[in-house]
């Protein structure tokens, strides 16, 4: 069935962008916007590939994934926080780092085979019918998502590092009466953010394209700043949205497979026709629900 | 952002502090070289000698007319980061205004016999790119979206646009290989400098530049849009129009950008292809912020960056690195220049 099809590839191809909007959510909760997301998937696309080629162990791939997306968000971190440099240009500078990292470092993975996740069917939940095929059949990766934005939403509703992290992104002047370092709390924030966005990376050529290549991301942490800003900073909303960018994603190989000529740039451009339409319908509604210190940065 | 302020030490001493500030710029400048080479060993590639062959490869004629030839796009699409970046806007969507550029112009160019294809072909690729960041402005100054976001998000639908039309509507019939739209007429491309394999694409954007450094610099409108960018609620205050400001600097820089795209398909490209841009959007962003937005040592960045990517392609040829590993150094040496190139701002 298309339908299902369609909504079984959101969730396969939409698992790499929210774990990097799940940690650019966190991010801008704290205040700091990294456009660098992008660089930060495209190391950790070819950080847990490399590794898992290299060691046979895809979970230690995963791992290094998001060790590397963690080390390039470090570097926005320092200079943005740290060196107060402008947060857009930064961001992009490592879009431009990471294409030349990888471009550098992963040129002998280009067509090299690594061990990777295949799709594992739940007991019981992978028998459902129609929901069990869009949910609950597919690489444990993907699953670990399941868990990842609940826990994310609970961190930052419901536990004192959350709060300090959410103290940073609407008050900062508050965090330091109590002691707090503003600028250690989002140091601490995009880089872990920046963790979860070189994960997301890694799920995609260990799990999704099962290979390297450059540029392999194709904008996809760019759609993932801009899911955060419509999702209003919401983990839950963000999971939604970044299932609809994945079925956006998935249009063109289930219509291809079923024998329609579509152009496939017309269709390879929806998901930022979407992106972009649902920001000018939402935008207005959601940028109220934004931290009042990164509406500073946004409306300079 | 927030203003700067000198302290009372620093301007009781400015040249101290303009040495201080040379100082940990070259400091900065210098750990960037050295971390590009780290990494060039840990390829297991001699940085000296690849570094050497780098420098060595700019100084031929042949090199020389290549840079020439690569800064040309640019500085005009650095330009197009420079007037919206004075109203405090960041267009980081030069890649796709480029792209829409360079497609408008072909659409024009390829339909206008005679003489006035040229023209046509540039105006067209100005008008194209002043639309395509015009829905930027929009979803800025109606959505209040920021248009750094936005701005990224179309330069992978402007792709997809020329691709969809170049591997269907407007695909060369005549072509091979590759898929391409047909080559424009020999009235649609600018001719040569005499002697020389430079385009006169260069007189274009060295005129515009000066252009945009007059504009920013002598004109009204280059104050009031100073004023927006410096603190748009003392401009609002003050009874400028900024939502009409901040519209118009977009459509401008847009309009230079589209201009790089229609310069570079009728001096070099000739028809549209895919891999036309090869990241100019993204360089020219670069280049102005490595030049802190002025307009004139913004074109000295692009030539400088124009080196650069010359320079990486002896490192392809020399060394057998990837070309885009000039990507690294470029955005080592911006992320030295944003962030420690002066005291951080407090």
């Amino acid at each position: 069935m298309l339908v299902v099809d369609i909504l079984t590839g959101g969730v396969r191809g939409g698992t790499a962008i929210m774990f990097a909007a799940l940690g650019e959510t966190l991010a801008e909760r704290a205040g700091v916007v990294n456009l660098g997301t992008e660089g930060c998937m495209l190391v950790g696309a070819l950080g847990g590939y490399a590794v898992a080629a290299e060691t046979g162990n895809p979970w230690l791939g995963l791992l290094a994934g998001a060790l590397a997306g963690a080390a390039l968000g470090l570097v926005h971190a320092v200079a943005v926080v740290w060196r107060r440099a402008d947060q857009f240009a930064t961001g992009l500078t490592l879009m431009f780092l990471g294409l030349g990292l990888t471009s550098l470092f992963g040129a002998a993975y280009v067509g090299k085979a690594a061990p990777g996740f295949d799709p594992v069917p739940l007991p019981l939940l992978g028998d459902i019918p129609i929901a069990g095929e869009i949910l609950f059949r597919h690489d444990p990766v993907t699953y670990l998502t399941f868990v990842v934005a609940p826990l994310l939403w609970f961190t930052l509703n419901r536990t004192k590092a959350g709060l300090l992290v959410r103290a940073a992104g609407e008050r900062a002047d508050v965090l330091h009466v109590h002691g707090h370092s503003a600028d250690l709390v989002r140091t601490a924030a995009v880089t872990a953010g920046a963790a979860l966005a070189g994960l997301g990376g890694a799920q995609l050529s260990t799990a999704y394209a099962h290979a390297w290549f450059e540029g392999m991301t194709a904008g996809r942490g760019f759609i993932a700043v801009a899911l955060v800003i419509f999702a209003a900073w919401r983990p839950l909303w963000v999971m939604a949205g970044s299932y609809l960018f994945g079925a956006a994603l998935a249009v063109a190989p289930a219509l291809q497979a079923r024998g329609h000529a579509l152009n496939q740039f017309a269709l390879d451009a929806l998901p930022f026709v979407i992106t972009l339409v649902f920001l000018a319908v939402l935008g207005r509604r959601t940028l109220r629900a934004a931290p009042e210190e990164l509406r500073r940065v946004f409306a300079r | 952002m927030t203003a700067t302020l000198a302290s009372p030490v620093e301007s009781a001493a400015p040249r101290r502090t303009a040495a201080r500030t040379a100082a940990r710029l070259l400091g900065a400048l210098a750990g960037a070289l050295a971390i590009f080479c780290v990494l060039l060993l840990a390829k297991g590639a001699d940085p000296v000698t690849a570094l050497g062959d780098m420098v060595a490869s700019v100084f031929t004629a042949e090199s020389l007319e290549q840079i020439v030839i690569k800064a040309t796009p640019l500085i005009l699409a650095a330009m197009a980061v420079v007037v919206p970046a004075r109203a405090g806007l960041t267009n980081v969507g030069g890649e796709g205004q480029v792209v829409i550029g360079a497609v408008a112009g072909a659409g024009v160019g390829l339909a206008v016999p005679g003489p006035a294809a040229l023209p046509l072909t540039l105006l067209a690729g100005a008008v194209g790119g002043a639309l395509w960041a015009g829905v930027a402005a929009a979803l800025r100054l109606v959505v209040g979206v920021n248009e750094a976001v936005t701005t990224l998000l179309l330069n992978y639908v402007a792709l997809d646009v020329m691709l969809y039309l170049i591997y269907e509507p407007w695909k060369d019939p005549h072509g091979s290989g590759q898929p391409a739209s047909r080559p424009l007429d020999l009235a649609a491309r600018l001719p040569l400098l005499s002697g020389t394999a430079i385009h006169m694409g260069i007189v274009v954007a060295l005129v515009a530049a000066v252009a945009v450094w007059l504009v920013l610099r002598g004109t009204s409108f280059g104050f009031r849009v100073s004023v927006v960018g410096g603190n748009p609620e003392a401009a609002r205050r003050a009874g400028l129009p900024v939502a009409r400001l901040i519209l118009l600097a977009m459509l401008l820089g847009g309009a230079l950008a589209g201009l790089a795209g229609a310069v570079h398909l009728a001096g070099v490209e000739f028809k549209l292809r895919p891999g036309l841009t090869t990241n100019i959007g993204y360089i020219a962003f670069l280049a102005a912020w490595l030049a802190r937005h002025r307009p004139l040592p913004t074109v000295g960045a692009a030539l400088l960056l124009a080196a650069v990517t010359v320079a990486g392609d002896s490192l392809q040829l020399d060394s057998g690195l990837p070309a885009a590993t000039v990507n690294i150094l470029m955005g080592l040496v911006l992320l030295a220049v944003l962030g420690w190139s002066r005291r951080a701002r407090r």
